[in-house]
């Protein structure tokens, strides 16, 4: 078989005219999914079933289905209630863009806030004890001593996470929406080449993978600065 | 507030503690006076940790009553960090903070619960770092430090609060033999300087010399109280003495 | 939910499609992650190499890309090997059901291929002494304390990975596997009623998430029976 070099050299530039929305959806989401997760995990370790419990729903239906399907659900079918349209949240929700940021920033508040909460857990039992020994508060004690040592056990598991919203920005294509794989299924569709083209996309993926991998590696390094005897 | 629970600086009547099913603590009654010194031993699982985090409150007690300095401790208790910033407390893991300096492990509590200025609390953590003689460590982070460093840090991390009581909870099981003496010193100097200590312990000689009281604990109960003259020289209790055989003929 | 009556069956048929994928790709997933895990271990560097690429690729490649590259692909591949045979032959393709199979298999499988790498690692090179020190041959050391505790180390992530491969179903409806979300478009087309087709895929795949969460929670507690107890 024949690869058709001209043709990526050609599709390669029209494709990366799709980088700025896959990094927009990247970014805002990623932005505010993190949020989303601080709060549900701040109603998970409330220790009050009536915050606990709902975020506990929350975190188990939306890492129980399919992203795709939340994304659908979203942007087909909340037009189906007259309500939605009559809303103040109809002009985020008429968007396609508007839709995709807030599926994938709900569904991915709901993993970063498991992750959150599994460094909060690994905070050893014995440092909150001594903070409670000094006489620090509850408040004293999650700022400046969970907080800090559960991100940098949670960190590594983020960037996973951060890399999975990467790629599951791919799926914002399904809703017309031109980021990179988008405009490449555009392109696939005229030309009737996808090994030339989704071959060379994933390869601009895996570039940018490679990229988040090494600055969540620079930052591990940084907050990681304390576990090392060599000083 | 009674007058009497004022009088000592810690005192329990009747304190049960249970962990399910298990009974921890039995009927314990203890007081302690000010500047008093006390040593609490017996064999592992015998209820001595349980009873000094009940100090503290880091163990809810289930029955009976514990005073610090005559604030009683009880769910009702408003300000539970007002009583444990003047209960000063060493563990047998230290629980230095992993993520910050020396020094601000010694400033941090200072700061936020205290509420002293920073350049105060740096003050203070400097001079308790130099009484426990490794000011050159302050910027380190505590992994780069010994056990014996460590631990020597956190009992200056508990004095920063200028604490009225220093629990000690078995402060040097976890070091290496080399490392013991150089915890015991810093001990032993506080002790000399007159602040009150209740230590859970199996330093025999340390209880010896500093000890004015020594607590056997068995199963839970207080089983005998003495001066340390007594304790060793003349052990009352059949326990006891099986206890200080083994301790002292290993 | 009256616009659901007569859809029913078509949503059963869809959902014994993601119970068939599941199966085939739970297959399939478990030798590509038990290869991709060998190959890692192995001393041969070219293996080494291999497994490296297919971690690298696959995990940082969008989903979405490797399915449409697996089926497209492999299309336009049979199709030129069919047009030497038999110039008539217009397009030949790989079901999608199986194209769809594989190329989640293949993505999951390079999860995996690190959670059994880990759990291999894991074992605590303690109990292997003490095991030969007891005078325990090679293969008895293996099936009695290297494989039970690898299954404990490995089992937790592998839930993981079950749930990917339940929930990356869904992805396939996009190149026309005629499973639930393919379904939920025919309903739509006919009833004008998307939330509700959708929230009903939603829900059967918040069914099958569940039985495997519970599954593995109760495999979990089997393989925890030796360490129960003990604190």
């Amino acid at each position: 078989m024949i690869v058709d070099f001209t043709l990526i050299a050609e599709s390669l530039p029209i494709m990366l005219k799709g980088i700025g929305i896959t990094f927009q959806l990247l970014i805002i989401s990623g932005f505010l999914g993190l949020i989303l997760a601080i709060f549900l995990l701040l109603m998970r370790i409330s220790g009050k079933w009536y915050l606990s419990f709902p975020a506990q729903i929350y975190i188990y239906v939306f890492r129980g289905t399919p992203i795709l399907v939340q994304i659908f659900i979203i942007y087909y079918g909340l037009p189906q209630f007259g309500f939605i349209r009559s809303s103040i949240l109809w002009s985020i929700l008429r968007e396609p863009m508007g839709c995709a940021i807030v599926a994938l920033s709900l569904n991915t508040g709901a993993y970063v806030s498991e992750i959150l909460r599994g460094g909060v857990l690994a905070v050893g039992k014995g440092l909150i004890e001594a903070g409670s020994a000094l006489g620090m508060s509850a408040y004293q004690k999650f700022v400046y001593i969970t907080a800090p040592i559960a991100t940098r056990i949670a960190l590594p598991a983020y960037s996973n996470d951060v890399i999975s919203l990467l790629k599951s920005t791919a799926l914002a294509s399904t809703i017309t929406i031109a980021d990179m794989t988008g405009i490449a299924r555009t392109i696939v569709a005229n030309t009737y080449a996808p090994y030339e083209i989704f071959i060379s996309l994933a390869i601009v993926y895996l570039i940018f993978t490679f990229i988040l991998q090494k600055l969540f590696g620079y930052t591990e390094q940084y907050l990681g600065r304390y576990t090392k005897r060599e000083g | 507030m009674s007058e009497q629970s004022k009088k000592y600086l810690i005192q329990m009547k009747n304190v049960d503690k249970y962990f399910g099913e298990f009974q921890a603590l039995k009927n314990i009654n203890l007081e302690v006076e000010r500047k008093e010194r006390i040593v609490i031993c017996g064999p592992s699982g015998s209820g001595k940790s349980t009873l000094i985090r009940c100090l503290n409150r880091l163990e809810k007690h289930n029955k009976g009553q514990v005073f610090i300095d005559g604030n009683e401790l009880t769910d009702q208790i408003k300000d539970i960090n007002a009583v444990r910033r003047e209960v000063g407390m060493v563990f047998q893991s230290f629980n230095l903070f992993p993520h910050m300096t020396v020094v601000k492990n010694l400033m941090v509590a200072q700061q936020l619960v205290r509420k002293i200025s920073k350049a105060d609390a740096k003050q203070r953590a400097m001079h308790f770092l130099e009484r426990v003689k490794i000011p050159e460590q302050a910027n380190k982070y505590p992994i780069q430090l010994s056990g014996g460093q460590q631990q020597r840090v956190a009992i200056a991390r508990a004095l920063c609060m200028k604490p009225k009581i220093m629990l000690f909870d078995e402060p040097t099981s976890a070091l290496d033999p080399e490392m013991i003496n150089e915890v015991l010193e810093v001990m032993v100097d506080l002790a000399t300087d007159g602040m009150t200590m209740i230590c859970v312990t199996h330093e025999m000689g340390f209880a010896r010399s500093v000890a004015d009281r020594i607590i056997f604990m068995d199963l839970g109960e207080i089983v005998e109280e003495s001066k340390p003259s007594e304790f060793f020289g003349n052990p009352k209790n059949e326990r006891t003495k099986n206890f200080l055989e083994q301790i002292l003929t290993h | 939910m009256a616009a659901l009556n007569g859809w029913w069956d078509d949503y059963f048929w869809g959902a014994l499609v993601i119970f068939q994928v599941f199966f085939c790709s739970l297959g399939f997933m478990i030798i590509f992650g038990l290869l991709g895990a060998i190959a890692k271990l192995s001393a041969n560097k070219l293996a080494h190499k291999v497994a490296n690429a297919y971690t690298v690729a696959f995990r940082g490649t969008p989903e979405i890309l490797v399915i449409l590259l697996m089926y497209f692909g492999s299309a336009i591949f049979l199709t030129a090997v069919a047009q030497l045979f038999n110039p008539e032959v217009k397009f030949v393709d790989i079901p999608p059901f199986w194209a769809g199979t594989i190329a989640i298999s293949l993505i999951v499988g390079s999860y995996a291929t690190e959670t059994f790498r880990g759990a291999f690692l894991g074992v605590n090179p303690g109990s292997i002494e003490a095991a030969k020190a007891l005078g325990m041959s090679d293969i008895q050391t293996f099936v009695y304390i290297r494989i039970p505790e690898m299954w404990r180390i490995a089992l937790p992530p592998f839930g993981n990975h079950m749930l990917s491969l339940i929930k990356d179903t869904a992805l396939i409806s996009i190149i026309g596997l005629n499973e639930t979300m393919f379904v939920a478009k025919q309903a739509i087309t006919v009833t004008g009623k998307p939330f509700t087709m959708y929230i009903v895929v939603g829900a059967i795949y918040l069914g099958f998430s569940t039985v495997v969460t519970l599954s593995v929670m109760g495999l979990e507690k089997f393989g925890e029976r030796t360490t129960a107890g003990v604190k």
